[in-house]
Parts: structure tokens; C-alpha cells; sequence
């Protein structure tokens, strides 16, 4: 790594010294560099994935047409109705066609509704998006104290309850959990609704309750999962990294230990491995969007599924895929943007 | 630990009345018969195995052995560093309060404050996402209500007494920002932040290079005297031993085994394990290209010790007795000190 | 590692884990136990499934007396009961289990052997091969698996074949990624450079050395593995785009039981249990193992 010049610094007098000039310091260091290079990365899989839903979409195309017509269906007729739905082009064309409208934005319509696809996908999105965000708060308000209260006594009472937990949290799938939710919080107990939901725009509150449950079953067991990661890497920094030792000699509290110094390093593990995990974590919402009749994505993923309405599901599972590639690229900024190693690239000379 | 604080209760209090109470206030710190065991994953290590030794005020004390012969666990023990699986036994007198089973509370009023370390490898020992003056800040914030203003100006005064250049730079930047040299000066910085009386350097400047190490040592030695702080030196270099150090003590496989004042040590040594580690010391007298001394053999492994002097395996002069029966490290020589059935003669000293 | 002497004891010691404590041999018992107990239980359960309805008198899973419909636990013929279409509960639980642990073995066992070679490969190559391969994994993953599963179930059918199908396209490049990253650590390892400075082949060296250094990541990786592919499966069978009705799968049940879920929370209950102890057992068996390994 190349030395750059030493960065401008401003001491205010009093109170803690802030980076002046972030972005003059940005454009020239390494950061840029590394993100560029994410982003270069990036571009390439995103094609890649436009074609291999392509792929998949046209395994068989003659399906598509027959399905609809029904099994009754003669095999010129079968040809008529793809040749009125343009597939009877040779694959490359046909890709090459419908990449050329993706890339204008254009989806072509629903089969079942003839709605604009994009619409209907731009009103799913914001319904999946805030359930995802839902469930990820969860985890992440589950994970965080359970991981350090673990790790501040490993093997004692906490430490024991949460490892259970954390196991039994991954262990159950989460559409079981949320069949059993809804059993018990909507049939047992009135308390949420076991279906229907109320949007943002209506009423904050019911919108909340009606993505409560749907939010458990997502968040559970991805807490279960954060906990045990936070848990193993707060252990591994505070007994075998030197600098808690430093830490501890100076005469800190353990907490302070806990948090201002292992945390901080082990926040990094963590956020690869949200990174990592951000496809599993959309993957969540399809179905639990289905158990609870939630007007996301997912849902619409499905319903298109029954109706064989390939331009949406063409659509969906393209957005699932691109946004699992962006959310890992917004991952990687952010690990950037914190690691301070990365950073500030530099060796002092 | 509730239970064992009305024993050091008892014990502070028998302390303070015992008859070198009086003695004690020249003797920062004394320790007696200290003992640590390392239980786990079905091994037993006794890494240490009474020790003793005292540090008077104001001294410099070498703390010099091969890696693994107990210097830094012993060291580490004063101030209760250890791991869970260690088991510290025997007594740690600082200005006469017992250290030994001191619930870990006030133990930390004791870290930074009275006793603080230096640790060897200044990369590993700085939190790597944390600024070096917020990592210092935190340390003179430790063990007093500063604000957080005057505790950075603090801090900004100790990194120049360390003597790191261009110390308000230094300050937001990261410790890998940072060289080797000015990391262990950052490293002392937040060790004597908190104005300790004893500063143990456990083998602080191992990881320099050579010039750094003079640099580093002749700061410590500065600052020592600045600050009228104690100061234990721990490493295996007898020639550093020797330029800064006020008394020797050398350690062999958990146990004291010679002690003396520096020039004594080198001009009436005693024990062999001693005298090859002086022989070991290359000189620029010798012929170039001459095959270096080494000390025959390898130390031996804490967990398999043989009856006897743990050094017989390996010593020239050893002997049945020496195989047999451990010799007791006891002072036979006014201020020297050690532990060897068949001692060398002041002839074989050096001049 | 025999050959240090005290350093290491000392050094040793000092690197103990801190979980460890005082407890010596209890530590080694417990390790012990956290392997022993779930491999028992996994034994149980492939036992049952897989021999279970040859011993133990069950009918069929698909086969239902109208009749019978809608009996209890417990009752005469039939231990758990039956659903509301008259079909055996434990006979569906078992070739429930049977169907979803072929497809977890097939589906890692492909994943392994292949994802796991092409890794290994190219985490030890380097260069442009890696770079591409790297490439090809990072489409492949970039789909969430339920997602690429339903849209190739819905093109080609549900069908336990096309249910290995999809999930092996997830599972491939999963062990791929862990497999390479695993070589790269061993790669640096000194024997494995000085057997590369030395002239060993790249076969003999990747077969030899680095394999037999990733195959403990890969078990554990494996066995975890087989409790998401299990999940995964129950999904694609609770949206019935996995194992086709009638054919039970304990997703479908489930799903078939949310509906007279107030009435019977049993036909919920019993397969819900039934896959959350098969994959809490995959899990604690691929921990422990991991545990055990890692603490040599």
C-alpha cells in the first residue's frame, strides 16, 4: 500500500477532533479505490444474473403457452399462441429483446392482469422492503444484548439460556414459526392479525401490528444465528486478541472492555456475514409474505407462480437477485467506510 | 470471591501490623512464594513455582530468562491478567497491601493507577479501530473525573513526553498509521497516564528494531526518573539487562534462580544457567564469523519437570544431588542470591 | 506441535480458552456429549425413516379408509392419528422424513463432491481461473435459494427430482465459496509450501495435503447444510412446489394442516416437531464437530 500524503487535521480546542475534509481525504485514498473495484466486480455478476433468469424463464418455453391453453391444447395451436406472444425467436434474440426493455425499465405486462409489471412491482417493493427491515431490527435488538451479556460471563446462566436459544432459533424453520405465531398470538390470543395488512399511509400503528408477527418469524431465526456469531467473535477478540489485555490493564470496567473495544472489532465479522446472508434474508420474505397474505413481492412472486404469469416472475425473481447483489455491494461500503485499516490505508513513513 | 474478601480483609490488616511494616515503605513490592497454575483441557502447567523476589523504590529491576520460564505470567499475576484457567497462590505485597485474591473491583484501582504494563508487540496490543489519542484518553480517564477537554490535553502532554513527533497529528490517527517505535511510545503513554509507581516493561522493546530499542529504553529510563516511578524490566536480552538495569533477577522454568545487582551479577556470577547466558552475549571483540554460544539444549517443558534443579539436564557442572534434590534459592551472599548446589567461584566471573 | 517444549506448556496454557475453566475433564465430557447425543439422535431418525416402515406395521402414506378419518393419537390402528383425508400421520411422518433426507443427502452430497473440488481448485490455482470461477458463483448466489427453487419448479413441475435440481444450484456454489476460502488458509500453510517447493504434484499435493485439511470445514459445512436444505424443502413443499401431493413431505403436511389449524393443531404440531428435531439434531452434530475439531 502506497503512503499518501498525511491528511489535513483540525484540532478544535476542546471536545474530540473530527476528520476535516472527508472528501478531499476520500478522493484520494485507497477507499475509492477499493469500492471502485467492488463496484467493477459487481457489474459483470449483474449481467450474469440477468441472463441465468433469462435461462431459467425459457427452459421451456412451449410450457408456458401450453399451460395456459391448457392440456387440451393441439400442438399448432401451442405454436400459434407463442408466435402471438413472440417466443418463437431463437433464444439470443428473444434475451437480447428483453434485456434491451430491462435495461429502459420496461417488464412487459402480467399475463393475468395485463397491468404494467413495473407497477405492480413498485408497489410491492416498499411492503417487502419494510418487512425485511422489520424482522432485521428484530434480530439485530435480539442479538446484540443477548451476545453480550453471553460473552461478558461465557458458561454462565445467560451465556447458557442464549446459546439455547440461539439453537433452537436456528433450528426452526420460519414458516413453522410462523404457523405456530399465528396459532397462538391470532387464534389463541387476539392480539395481531393473522392476516390482512394496513399500509404506512392508513395508520402507522395497525400497519406495525399487522407486520409484528410476520417480523418474528423473519427475525427469530436470524437472531439466533447473529447471536452465536457475535457471541464466538466477542469471545475469540476478548481471549486471544492483545489489545483487550491492554485494555484491561489500564483498569477499565469489564463492560467498557466488552463494548468500546471488543465489539468494535468484531462488528466487522458481523457485517460480512449479514452481507452473506442478505439473499437468505429476502428469501424469507417469499414465503412468510405467503403465510401471512402480505401484498409484497414475495406473495406476488407466488400468485404469479399459480397464474404461470411469466413476464412477473421474470421481473421478481430478477429484482430478488439484483437486490441481493446491491445489498452485498452496500455491505462492502460499509465495511469500507469503517475499518479504519481500510480506510486510512496508509503506513506512517 | 465474597468469601475470599474477608480473608484479605484479615490479611491487609495482619499486614499492617506486622513488624517490617516499617521496612515495607522503602519496598514497593514484595513477593513471596508466588505460585501459578494453569488448569485446563485436562493439563496441568504450574507455570510458576515460588517465586520471590522484592523491588525496592525508585529501582530498576531485569527480569531476564528463556521464553517460557514463567517472567511474564509472573508479572502478569501482579495485577491479576490471567486467564480463567490460571490459579495464582502465594503472596504480592504492593506498599504492603496484599494482591493475592484482591476482588477484581479493587484490582482495577490497582491497574493504571499503581501498577501498570508495557506490552511487547505494540501492534497487537493497540485496539486497531480505535484513534490512538481517544486509546490514550481512555486511559487517563481511567482512574479520574476528568473532563473530556482537559483529559485530551493530557493526553496530548504525554504523547510528548514519550516523545512521539508531531503529537496533535499523531493524535486522530490509527495505530497502524503509526511505526513500530511510535506505537510502544503510545504504548507508554497510556501506561503511565495514570502516574503509576511500578511500570513493568514486559519485554517492550523485543519487537524494535535495534536503534528503536535504544530509543525506547533510554525514554523508559527518562521517564522513570521524571516520573520517580519503579521500573521491572522483563526480557531475555542479559546485554540490556545489563546498560539499564539497577539489579538482576534471572528466571529458569517458573522459579528464581540468581539475583543480584547488575555489576555484581556480571562480575561474581554464580549460577551456570547464568554464566551461559553471559557466554551467549556476542561481542565485538570477538573474531568474526565465530559460531555463537549458545546455551545447550532446550528449556524444558513446564508440564513435564524432572526432580532436581531444572537445569541439571542441561548444566555442565551437574551432579546426583543436582538431579535429585532441587537446591533452595536463598541469598548467601550479601544482596546475591541464587539457587545451585555447586555454584561457580568469583574466579569465573567476569572483570 | 509435540516437539515445543515449555514455551509451548506456558504459551499454552495462556491460550487456553477462557470457556474452558476450572473444569477440566468435564470439558472433554461435554464435547463429547454435544457429538454423541445428536449423532444418536440423527441415527433414530434416519433409522425410523428409512427402516422404520419396513419393521414397524404402518400403512401406507397415501393410502386412506375415509372412514378413518380424523382419529386422535393414540388411537387403534394408528399411533398419531389420522389427517382430515384419513391418511396415517406417523406413516406420512416417515416417508415424509424419508423423502426430505434423500433430498438432503443428494442435494450436499452433489454439493460437496462438486462445489466443493471446483473450491478447492481454484482457491489453489489463484489467477484468472479463480477470478471467472469466483464470478460464476457470485450469479449462482446471488439468488436467494427458495426463489431460484420455485422458479424452476414452476417451469419444469414440482417433483422431488427437480426439488435436487434447484436446491443443488444453491448448494454448489455455497460449498464452492466455503471450499475455496478454506484452501486459501491451508494453502499458506508451511507443509503445503514446502511440499510445493519440494515437486510434488499439484494432484498428489491438493489430494494429500490440502484435502485432508478442508475436509473437516467441509463436514461441518455439510451437515449444516443438511438442516437448511431441509427447511428449504419443507418451504417448496409448504407452497406445494416441492414434493407433489399426495406424496407427504412434512412442508405439505404442515401446510395441509394450517388448515384446520383451530380444530386439529395436531397435524401442525407433529410434523413441526418432527423437523425441528431433525434439524436441531444436524445443527448440535455439526457444532459439536466443529467444537471437537477446532480445540485440537
Amino acid at each position: 500500500m502506497s503512503a499518501s500524503a498525511p491528511a489535513s487535521f483540525d484540532l478544535r480546542e476542546g471536545g474530540e477532533a473530527r476528520p476535516r475534509h472527508l472528501g478531499r481525504r476520500l478522493a484520494q485514498s485507497s477507499l475509492l479505490r477499493v469500492l471502485g473495484r467492488r463496484l467493477l466486480a459487481a457489474i459483470p455478476v449483474m449481467w450474469g444474473v440477468t441472463f441465468l433468469t433469462f435461462l431459467v424463464m425459457n427452459l421451456v418455453p412451449g410450457n408456458v403457452a401450453r399451460s395456459l391453453l391448457g392440456a387440451t391444447a393441439t400442438p399448432a395451436q401451442v405454436n400459434h399462441y407463442e408466435a402471438q406472444l413472440g417466443l418463437n425467436h431463437p433464444f439470443f434474440t428473444l434475451y437480447g429483446n428483453w434485456l434491451g426493455n430491462v435495461l429502459q425499465g420496461n417488464f412487459g405486462n402480467s399475463y393475468s392482469s395485463h397491468a404494467p409489471v413495473t407497477s405492480t412491482i413498485a408497489s410491492q417493493l416498499p411492503v417487502s422492503f419494510e418487512l425485511i427491515a422489520y424482522g432485521f431490527i428484530i434480530s439485530l435488538v435480539v442479538a446484540f444484548p443477548l451476545a453480550l451479556l453471553a460473552a461478558r460471563r461465557p458458561n454462565g446462566i445467560v451465556d447458557r439460556i442464549s446459546m439455547a436459544f440461539s439453537m433452537a432459533g436456528v433450528s426452526i424453520a420460519n414458516y413453522v414459526l410462523a404457523v405456530v405465531l399465528v396459532w397462538v398470538f391470532a387464534d389463541v390470543v387476539s392480539v395481531f392479525p393473522a392476516i390482512g395488512f394496513v399500509s404506512i399511509g392508513t395508520n402507522f400503528g395497525e400497519n406495525l401490528r399487522s407486520l409484528t408477527l410476520p417480523a418474528i418469524a423473519v427475525g427469530v431465526p436470524l437472531a439466533g444465528f447473529y447471536t452465536r456469531l457475535l457471541r464466538a467473535d466477542l469471545l475469540e477478540q476478548m481471549q486471544r486478541e492483545d489489545y483487550v489485555i491492554t485494555a484491561r490493564a489500564k483498569g477499565i470496567g469489564p463492560w467498557r472492555v466488552i463494548v468500546r473495544h471488543a465489539l468494535r472489532n468484531s462488528l466487522f465479522g458481523l457485517i460480512t456475514v449479514i452481507a452473506l446472508n442478505f439473499g437468505t434474508l429476502l428469501g424469507a420474505a417469499v414465503i412468510i409474505e405467503q403465510i401471512f397474505s402480505l401484498p409484497g413481492l414475495g406473495n406476488g412472486l407466488i400468485q404469479a407462480i399459480g397464474n404461470h404469469d411469466t413476464p412477473v416472475i421474470e421481473a421478481t425473481v430478477l429484482i430478488f437477485a439484483l437486490m441481493t447483489v446491491a445489498g452485498n455491494l452496500l455491505a462492502d461500503v460499509l465495511y469500507a467506510v469503517i475499518d479504519p485499516r481500510i480506510r486510512y490505508g496508509s503506513t506512517a513513513e | 470471591m465474597s468469601g475470599e474478601s474477608a480473608a484479605t480483609a484479615a490479611a491487609q490488616s495482619a499486614a499492617a501490623a506486622a513488624p517490617d511494616a516499617a521496612a515495607a515503605t522503602s519496598e514497593l513490592l514484595v513477593v513471596d512464594g508466588l505460585r501459578v497454575d494453569f488448569h485446563g483441557a485436562g493439563q496441568h502447567v504450574r507455570a510458576v513455582d515460588g517465586l520471590s523476589y522484592a523491588v525496592r523504590r525508585g529501582q530498576t529491576v531485569a527480569m531476564i530468562g528463556e521464553s517460557g520460564c514463567g517472567k511474564t505470567v509472573s508479572s502478569r499475576a501482579l495485577i491479576a491478567l490471567l486467564p480463567r484457567t490460571a490459579r495464582v497462590t502465594g503472596s504480592i505485597r504492593f506498599e504492603g497491601r496484599e494482591l493475592v485474591g484482591l476482588p477484581e473491583k479493587r484490582m482495577r484501582e490497582v491497574r493504571g493507577a499503581e501498577i501498570s504494563m508495557v506490552f511487547q508487540d505494540p501492534t497487537r496490543s493497540l485496539n486497531p479501530t480505535m484513534r490512538v489519542g481517544e486509546q490514550i484518553v481512555e486511559s487517563v480517564r481511567a482512574h479520574s473525573d476528568t473532563a473530556r477537554a482537559p483529559a485530551r490535553a493530557r493526553a496530548l502532554e504525554l504523547m510528548r513526553l514519550v516523545r512521539l513527533p508531531a503529537a496533535a497529528e499523531r493524535f486522530d490517527q490509527y495505530p497502524h498509521q503509526l511505526s513500530g517505535g511510535m506505537r510502544q511510545r503510545v504504548m507508554i503513554a497510556i501506561a503511565i497516564a495514570g502516574e503509576p509507581k511500578l511500570l513493568i516493561a514486559d519485554e517492550a522493546t523485543t519487537a524494535l528494531d535495534v536503534t528503536t530499542q535504544a530509543q525506547i529504553m533510554e525514554l523508559l529510563r527518562d521517564i522513570q526518573r521524571r516520573l520517580g516511578m519503579t521500573l521491572i524490566m522483563i526480557s531475555h536480552d542479559l546485554g540490556l539487562a545489563a546498560t539499564f538495569a539497577d539489579e538482576v533477577l534471572v528466571m529458569y522454568a517458573g522459579r528464581a534462580v540468581e539475583r543480584a545487582p547488575t555489576r555484581t551479577l556480571f562480575e561474581d556470577v554464580r549460577m551456570p544457567y547464568t554464566k551461559a547466558l553471559i557466554d551467549s552475549i556476542p561481542r565485538l571483540s570477538d573474531p568474526p564469523h565465530m559460531v555463537l554460544n549458545v546455551v545447550a539444549g532446550q528449556a524444558p517443558s513446564l508440564a513435564a519437570l524432572p526432580p532436581g534443579c531444572p537445569f541439571a539436564p542441561r548444566c555442565p557442572r551437574a551432579s546426583e544431588e543436582c538431579r535429585e534434590t532441587e537446591p533452595p534459592f536463598s541469598e548467601q551472599e550479601p544482596d546475591h542470591a541464587w539457587a545451585c548446589w555447586h555454584p561457580l567461584g568469583a574466579q569465573d566471573g567476569l572483570a | 506441535m509435540a516437539a515445543q517444549p515449555s514455551s509451548a506448556g506456558v504459551a499454552g496454557a495462556l491460550s487456553l480458552p477462557l470457556s474452558e475453566g476450572a473444569a477440566a475433564p468435564s470439558g472433554r465430557l461435554r464435547r463429547t456429549l454435544k457429538i454423541t447425543i445428536p449423532a444418536g439422535m440423527l441415527l433414530v431418525i434416519f433409522f425410523l425413516c428409512f427402516l422404520g416402515p419396513l419393521i414397524f406395521a404402518v400403512p401406507g402414506p397415501t393410502y386412506t379408509n375415509i372412514l378413518d378419518a380424523n382419529e386422535g393419537l393414540f388411537s387403534h390402528h394408528h399411533l398419531l392419528g389420522t389427517d382430515q383425508v384419513g391418511y396415517d400421520i406417523l406413516s406420512r411422518i416417515l416417508y415424509g422424513g424419508r423423502a426430505s433426507l434423500e433430498i438432503a443427502l443428494a442435494v450436499n452430497g452433489i454439493g460437496m463432491a462438486v462445489g466443493g473440488f471446483f473450491g478447492m481448485v481454484a482457491g489453489y490455482v489463484g489467477g484468472w481461473r479463480d477470478a471467472v470461477m469466483m464470478r460464476f458463483i457470485d450469479v449462482l448466489i446471488a439468488f436467494p435459494g427458495i426463489v431460484l427453487a420455485i422458479a424452476i419448479a414452476e417451469r419444469l413441475g414440482p417433483s422431488e427430482f427437480h426439488v435436487i435440481l434447484a436446491l443443488t444450484v444453491f448448494s454448489v456454489p455455497a460449498f464452492a465459496r466455503l471450499s475455496r476460502a478454506a484452501t486459501l488458509r491451508v494453502r499458506e500453510e508451511t507443509f503445503v509450501v514446502a511440499a510445493r517447493l519440494s515437486g510434488t504434484r499439484t494432484n498428489r499435493l491438493l489430494l494429500r495435503h490440502v484435502l485432508p485439511n478442508i475436509l473437516p470445514q467441509l463436514i461441518t459445512f455439510n451437515l449444516l447444510g443438511m438442516g437448511i436444505v431441509v427447511v428449504l424443502e419443507g418451504a417448496l413443499s409448504f407452497l406445494n412446489l416441492g414434493i407433489p401431493s399426495p406424496q407427504p413431505s412434512w412442508g405439505n403436511m404442515i401446510a395441509n394442516g394450517q388448515t384446520v389449524l383451530t380444530a386439529e393443531p395436531r397435524l401442525v404440531i407433529v410434523p413441526s416437531i418432527a423437523l425441528f428435531i431433525t434439524v436441531l439434531s444436524l445443527n448440535l452434530l455439526g457444532d459439536g464437530l466443529r467444537e471437537h475439531w477446532s480445540a485440537r
